[in-house]
């Protein structure tokens, strides 16, 4: 204790010391144990337990499990989450003899650890077996079903979401058991027409392409003059109209007016006469009339007889 | 611990170290200690405002409902490991992924090769087919959030596969039903709302634990080669619109007018009505007045009104003659001649060689 630096160096913390190390070491030993015999499954995976190579059984519940130490039991790590896999294109014929290409999708997820590593082993083999199944199934499926079942403008003929669940169920039961897969679901990705096929529907959409504009121009045409000759006609009704309102208006001050004068005339017919001839006279004689009267006119008869006396 | 014997040259040499770590060794509990100590506080956790903390105890997921396997963002208290294990997800963030499965690759797309005009090969380039057998390319943008945090990080799919799949098979099925000229115009809204809703059931059904927040289409068009001909429709389509639009403004214009007309014929005859009734009822007044002077003096005012007339036909005339009252009952030897070419009968010549 010759190097001692400080003041706790007592028997008091010797025993704390021991303590100390009796409780790290039995902590030691206790985590050597546990990494050895525990095995923590945690939420979306799975541990399969092999003995001696064997599966024994697969830890699929996430929380504690245990096993014997290896060599005996070994341990192996599965993702359990769920994966998707989308197959190649394949060309197939539909029920109405159409070729069509089409993909699809599957959401797959390990179901059973067990068969899954017997049949498939690795992950990545486990796309292959899905592609060849989910190819076989879908030749079958939409052999069964016209093209219209998925491309068409009438609901009646939509079966898309039937084809699916065909899919579905012609795959997934095979899938668990062959291969300890299971299948969530199953989606028709694309449809497509192999490219011969594009072609002729380039054509089609060209010639209704075309028809359309002729429709268009010729409706635009026939409703613009729909338009303007109802409202020509319109405008000769109202014009019409108008004339009759102006005719009917004039017709009554005309009689109204000549009822003035005539109740005005009655009462002198003679003064009215006389009048209406003066003012004749007056109304036909202008710049341009010559007059020829004789000279016994009244009042130039006065002249005529002063001359002669 | 201290070996016996005459100290040796590394001996002395060394001696300051192994003082250190004499020191160091007698205090073994307090490193102990500490490092018990900082064990523990390992399992505090950060969670950052955007994200949301889920804890596995022994692996299995802790709460039974998502509000309780949730916590939200501060200091986390957790066991340490191997007991808790915790897992942030940023469930407040939105990410973008592109959906270009149903759209031209425009790496190996030449718009001028003279093949592409004709027809497309369906594995090179995407493209979805209409319900009434159109081609057409989409291409989308799609937006989608963690919704179930748990979900999401234990058991469902690499999101972006899966949001892009999911999003490419709502679109080829929405557009599958629709017509070609509904998705092209009117019909987008719809479209978009079909397939997201389709998307976002394809998601849930898959168990992603996304949300599929917003489905943009950055391009919905015919294939490239057939554009001249869906411009001629659509100017077409305009042309027929401008058309009627004309027609209907020839309809607003000539219809006021008309009215206007009619409007002012029978106001016009309204004004003529009114002003002859006027006049009239003037000229009926003059009359009575006049009626009344004449009954008091006939002769008197018979002979002012005849000879004011006379005057008044004098003055106004252009020329007047003066031919003798006939001898007898009738003239004899007597002629008017009009002069040829006169715009009116100007000149009165009168022979009377019989008169005189």
């Amino acid at each position: 204790m010759g190097y001692s630096l400080d003041s706790l160096d007592s028997i008091d913390s010797l025993r704390v010391q021991k303590w100390l190390r009796g409780i790290v070491g039995s902590l030691a030993l206790l985590a050597i144990v546990f990494s050895a015999t525990g095995v923590v499954v945690r939420e979306g995976e799975a541990v399969l337990i092999t003995r001696f190579g064997r599966p024994l059984r697969a830890a699929t519940q996430p929380g504690l499990h245990w096993k014997l130490p290896f060599p005996i039991d070994r341990a192996t790590l599965l993702d359990m989450r769920r994966r998707v896999y989308e197959t190649g294109h394949t060309e197939m014929l539909t029920r109405d003899k159409k070729n069509m290409i089409a993909r699809t999708f599957v959401v797959w997820r390990i179901g059973d650890p067990i068969v899954f590593i017997q049949s498939i082993g690795a992950e990545s083999a486990a796309e292959g077996k899905l592609d060849g199944l989910l190819t076989n199934a879908a030749i079958g499926t939409l052999g069964s079903h016209d093209l219209s079942a998925m491309v068409s403008t009438n609901p009646a003929d939509l079966q898309v979401d039937q084809i699916e669940s065909e899919l579905l169920s012609s795959t997934a039961p095979l899938a668990m058991r062959s291969y300890g897969v299971a299948i969530d679901q199953i989606r028709l990705e694309r449809i497509a027409l192999p490219e011969e096929n594009t072609a002729a529907v380039f054509d089609q959409m060209r010639a209704e392409r075309r028809q359309f504009a002729a429709k268009f121009d010729a409706e635009g045409e026939r409703e613009a003059s729909r338009v303007r000759s109802e409202a020509d006609l319109e405008a000769a009704k109202i014009r019409a109209q108008g004339s009759e309102e102006q005719a009917r208006i004039r017709g009554e001050s005309a009689a109204q007016i000549a009822k003035t004068y005539a109740d005005a005339h009655r009462i002198d017919p003679e003064l009215y006469r006389f009048t209406r001839s003066l003012d004749s006279i007056d109304k036909l004689v202008n710049s341009n009339t010559s007059l020829i009267l004789r000279t016994d006119t009244e009042p130039f008869s006065l002249l005529e007889s002063k001359g002669k006396r | 611990m201290r070996r016996q014997g005459p100290p040796s040259e590394i001996a002395r040499l060394a001696a300051p170290v192994a003082r250190v770590l004499d020191w160091a060794w007698q205090r073994m509990h307090w490193w102990v200690a500490l490092m018990v100590v900082l064990y523990m506080f390992s399992g505090l956790t950060v969670v950052r405002s955007d994200e949301v903390a889920v804890v596995l105890r022994w692996g299995r997921l802790v709460g039974e409902t998502p509000a309780l396997q949730e916590h939200g963002p501060g200091l986390f208290f957790a066991f340490p490991k191997p007991i808790d294990q915790v897992v942030r997800v940023q469930v407040r963030h939105v990410w973008e992924v592109p959906v270009t499965t149903l759209t031209i690759n425009a790496a190996t797309y030449d718009p001028n090769d003279p093949a592409n005009a004709k027809s497309i090969n369906p594995t090179a380039h995407g493209y979805a087919l209409t319900g009434d057998d159109n081609i057409v390319h989409v291409s989308m943008v799609a937006r989608y959030r963690i919704r179930e945090p748990a979900q999401w990080a234990f058991y469902g799919p690499k999101s972006e596969d899966v949001l892009r799949a999911e999003v490419t098979a709502a679109m080829m099925r929405s557009l599958g039903e629709m017509g070609v000229d509904r998705v092209l115009a009117e019909g987008r809204k719809d479209l978009i709302a079909i397939a997201t809703k389709r998307a976002q059931a394809g998601l849930d059904d898959a168990h992603s634990g996304l949300e599929l927040s917003s489905l943009e289409l950055t391009r919905l068009s015919p294939p490239l080669s057939l554009a001249t001909e869906f411009d001629a429709v659509q100017s077409a389509y305009i042309g027929a619109e401008t058309k009627k639009k004309d027609a209907q403004g020839y309809a607003e214009s000539v219809i006021p007018q008309a009215q206007g007309e009619a409007d002012a014929a029978v106001q016009a005859a309204h004004g003529e009505a009114s002003s002859g009734l006027a006049t009239a009822k003037g000229e009926a007044d003059a009359f009575h007045a006049l009626d009344k002077e004449y009954r008091a003096n006939p002769g008197v005012v018979r002979e002012r009104l005849y000879r004011d007339a006379v005057e008044k036909a004098l003055g106004g005339s252009r020329q007047v003659r003066w031919v003798p009252p006939p001898t007898g009952r009738s003239y004899n030897g007597f002629r008017i001649t009009v002069r040829q070419g006169a715009a009116t009968p100007s000149a009165v010549a009168a022979t009377d060689d019989e008169a005189q």
